[in-house]
């Protein structure tokens, strides 16, 4: 119908589809190291349950997924995997950073082979920290990207403008 | 050291048919698959550049490097407390059992003996760390060979012995838990009664697995007789661990070597082998041997002596000038810190000889002939993290 | 007690005297490629050998049963020009610390004279036992010969030792980077290499340390 696009989306509509994305998330586990355990426990293990949010975590691939959680370290030699995985996955994306190491290099701030944060190669929507970060810390991480969708103008997105979340 | 068994002699054969393919002109057929770094079957950033013939894989070479985060240069900048903190995340499955070498090593180095109390519970730590690593390893098999439900059976009963490793030290993963001379704090109240139930869990649990993996058909069919071993040429790869005791080479640095610091000798336990060297009998040795962490665990729970867990060590610790090497039978492997130190706060050299490294070193060789499927329970069996390899 | 003492002295002597027979067979198979050795009594032996004996090295302790190959790796002697690095270059050449004489260069147990050395260890699953080697390499020849034709693990630990030190191991069949991505420049474990996030900034960790009640005569500062 090209409402999105001309910037005419009806308010009611959008947070229709708000609503539904925000509880439809499938997310694509980029799990590097330690922080892929908790998110293996966050996502997989019955106890820190991550469905229950709506979050499937079983995409194929990131050409199926509109979530990528980066859990570990990058290092210098991963990064265009992870740019390439990046631009691979369609809009509307989300990319959260989970642990230190994503954060910002973590314990490896020093090393000659770590990017020092993954903020360098991909934008980041939500950062969560810990080393790692407790399997409800990236629940958290979750809900808070959960609403930051719910009040999403997805016109602005779509032109490409920076997204302000009041 | 075994005789030689018809599924060693099968794979032996088919391993020299793929050598003499190679040596004819082989660039004009096949194809070039690329286990990317990101997969599921790797437990982390592995990539395997296979050539394959059909569907048979001709070569298989791992390129390692995306976890590299450069272990060995970093140490030598930080003092002994702040690499104690950090190297619990080489093998970030095991944590404790990272630690424990380089104490080790440095106490050591410094002539001091943590007291019994102290050698007690590291050494229970260091089976509970055990168990939460290879507990998943089992799920982590089944899940890669297509059962999904060993995944969440792992992980969640391996959630009863991170509770405990928790509450005794505050961190699920990456305790941070062990010093030079001792331990960090004792042990909260009723934590022994609560580990005796995680153990019977646990003990469960390897039933619960055994049902589900050792007995199921399809992972029989999948496991036996895939990716065998010879103990001689497990040997001269430095193989280490449950992958070498599955070829029948009965060692256990915990028996056989253990470094003072740990009392295994308190304990009633047997080390488990197998003669086949296959897949199944990695995965069998593995379930063995966490049953048996958790009967040690049990005996060394009733048996803690009381008393202090810290010895008399100076606030700022400055090792003297000395080199040392303490290996110990993690879960991976052997895993041993070489400790190169000049007097200072900080250590001149720390050469880190991981388990995971010299495990799949072995997989060129392993893979050869070998179906693109089986390559993926080698590479589960031979059983790897990452962070172990690449460090 | 007395027994006690005398009792755990024999142990040592006798600890001693397996790993005294393990060099003397040593010695005898290399000839004079035994350059020097450190028992440590008890706990291990270290062996230095010539670097032309490498090889030999390699095979002699293969056919003593030392056949579990647990690693290969350098060791650069060179104490490093730049410390811990606690202090940002901003800083440095603001308020400068009074410099320092340079130390001297020493080597560990059996050690050579020379700024790298090749350290090997193997292991006896017979024995129960384990012997490190170390060969010197001269500074404008850094080169060795492989073991990977003995010990097949070897291959790998050569590779790494390779990019990580820049040392030639002649004779290896595929010196490629095993960790480092293939455009990257310099020697990452040569004491000369510097890491730059710690010359660019400060380790952020840093605190005031104040000195404890009544224990300040135990205090000292922990910076560079």
């Amino acid at each position: 119908m090209g409402l999105v696009e001309k910037g005419k989306l009806p308010k009611p509509l959008a947070k229709l589809l708000n609503v539904s994305r925000k509880y439809s998330i499938w997310a694509y586990q980029w799990g590097l190291a330690c922080c892929a355990i908790e998110m293996g426990a966050a996502f997989a293990s019955p106890r820190y349950d991550v469905m229950r949010l709506g979050v499937i975590p079983f995409p194929a691939s990131p050409r199926q997924a509109d979530l990528v959680v980066i859990a570990g370290t990058v290092t210098d030699k991963l990064a265009p995997a992870v740019v390439r995985l990046y631009e691979q996955m369609p809009d509307p994306k989300y990319v959260i950073s989970m642990g230190s190491c994503a954060n910002c290099g973590g314990p490896y701030w020093d090393s000659y082979s770590v990017t020092k944060g993954v903020d360098q190669l991909i934008p980041v929507d939500v950062y969560v920290p810990g080393c790692p970060p407790r399997p409800e810390a990236l629940l958290e991480g979750i809900i808070l990207l959960q609403e930051r969708i719910a009040h999403e103008d997805m016109s602005q997105r779509w032109k490409g403008e920076a997204s302000v979340v009041g | 050291m075994t005789a030689v068994s018809d599924p060693q002699s099968v794979s032996a054969l088919a391993a020299e048919a793929t050598d003499n393919r190679v040596n004819l002109d082989f660039e004009t057929e096949g194809m070039t698959l690329n286990m990317g770094p990101q997969h599921p079957a790797t437990h982390g950033t592995l990539r395997i550049i296979a050539k394959l013939d059909g569907e048979q894989v001709i070569s298989a070479e791992p390129v390692c490097g995306y976890m590299h985060r450069g272990y060995e240069k970093l140490t030598e900048v930080r003092t002994y407390p702040q690499i104690n903190a950090l190297i619990n995340r080489i093998d970030w499955l095991g944590s404790f059992a990272n630690e424990v070498p380089f104490i080790l090593a440095a106490e050591k180095l410094m002539g001091v003996e943590a007291p019994p109390r102290a050698q007690w519970i590291r050494t229970i730590l260091f089976e509970m760390s055990r168990i939460a690593n290879i507990s998943l390893f089992l799920g982590d098999f089944g899940l890669q060979l297509g059962g999904m439900t060993a995944g969440f059976y792992a992980f969640r009963d391996r959630e009863w012995v991170l509770n405990q490793i928790e509450s005794a030290t505050g961190g699920r993963f990456h305790p941070n838990f062990d010093r030079i001379g001792g331990l960090k704090d004792d042990l909260p109240k009723g934590w022994i009664e609560s580990s005796h139930l995680a153990m019977a869990r646990l003990l469960a649990f390897c039933d619960e697995m055994e049902d589900l993996l050792i007995g199921n058909e399809i992972f029989q069919a999948r496991t036996r007789g895939i990716g065998v071993i010879p103990a001689e040429v497990g040997l001269s790869y430095g193989l280490s661990g449950a992958n070498l005791r599955a070829s029948g080479v009965d060692w256990d640095l915990r028996r056989d070597s253990c470094p003072p610091g740990l009392v295994y000798d308190k304990a009633d336990w047997k080390v488990w082998t197998h003669p086949d060297g296959d897949c199944f009998a990695r995965t069998w040795v593995r379930l063995q041997e966490t049953r048996e962490a958790a009967k040690i665990v049990t005996q060394l729970l009733d048996t803690i002596p009381s008393g202090p867990v810290m010895a008399k060590v100076p606030r700022i610790i400055k090792v003297p000038e000395g080199e040392a090497y303490v290996a110990t039978e993690n879960p991976l492997g052997e895993m041993g810190y070489y400790v190169v130190s000049k007097g200072d706060l900080v250590p001149f050299r720390v050469k880190i000889r991981s388990a995971s490294f010299n495990n799949i070193s072995i997989v060129p060789w392993v893979a050869r002939g070998a179906y693109v499927p089986d390559l993926i329970s080698i590479l589960g069996s031979l059983y790897f993290i990452l962070g172990d390899i690449d460090r | 007690m007395s027994s006690a003492e005398t009792e755990t002295a024999e142990i040592e002597v006798a600890a001693d005297e397996v790993r005294e027979a393990v060099l003397a067979e040593l010695k005898a198979r290399l000839g004079d490629g035994v350059v020097d050795s450190h028992i440590r009594a008890g706990d291990d032996l270290w062996v230095r050998v010539h670097r032309d004996h490498w090889l030999d090295t390699a095979q002699a302790a293969r056919a003593m049963g030392y056949r579990f190959f647990d690693f290969i790796s350098a060791i650069d002697w060179l104490p490093s020009p730049f410390g811990r690095d606690m202090d940002a270059q901003e800083d440095l050449v603001v308020d400068p610390p009074a410099p320092k004489e340079p130390v001297p260069m020493t080597t560990g147990y059996a050690g050579g004279d020379t700024r790298f050395q090749v350290l090997a260890r193997l292991y006896s699953v017979t024995h129960g036992m384990g012997i490190t080697f170390k060969a010197d390499l001269p500074d404008d020849d850094l080169s060795i010969a492989t073991w990977s034709a003995v010990f097949a693990g070897a291959n790998w630990h050569e590779r790494e030792a390779r990019e990580m030190f820049g040392i030639t191991f002649v004779g290896h069949p595929n010196p490629i980077n095993m960790y480092l991505p293939t455009d990257f420049v310099g020697h990452p474990l040569r004491k000369d290499f510097p890491l730059l996030s710690r010359r660019v900034r400060p380790w952020p960790g840093i605190v005031d340390v104040e000195p404890l009640p009544g224990g300040a005569a135990e205090e000292e500062e922990e910076e560079s």
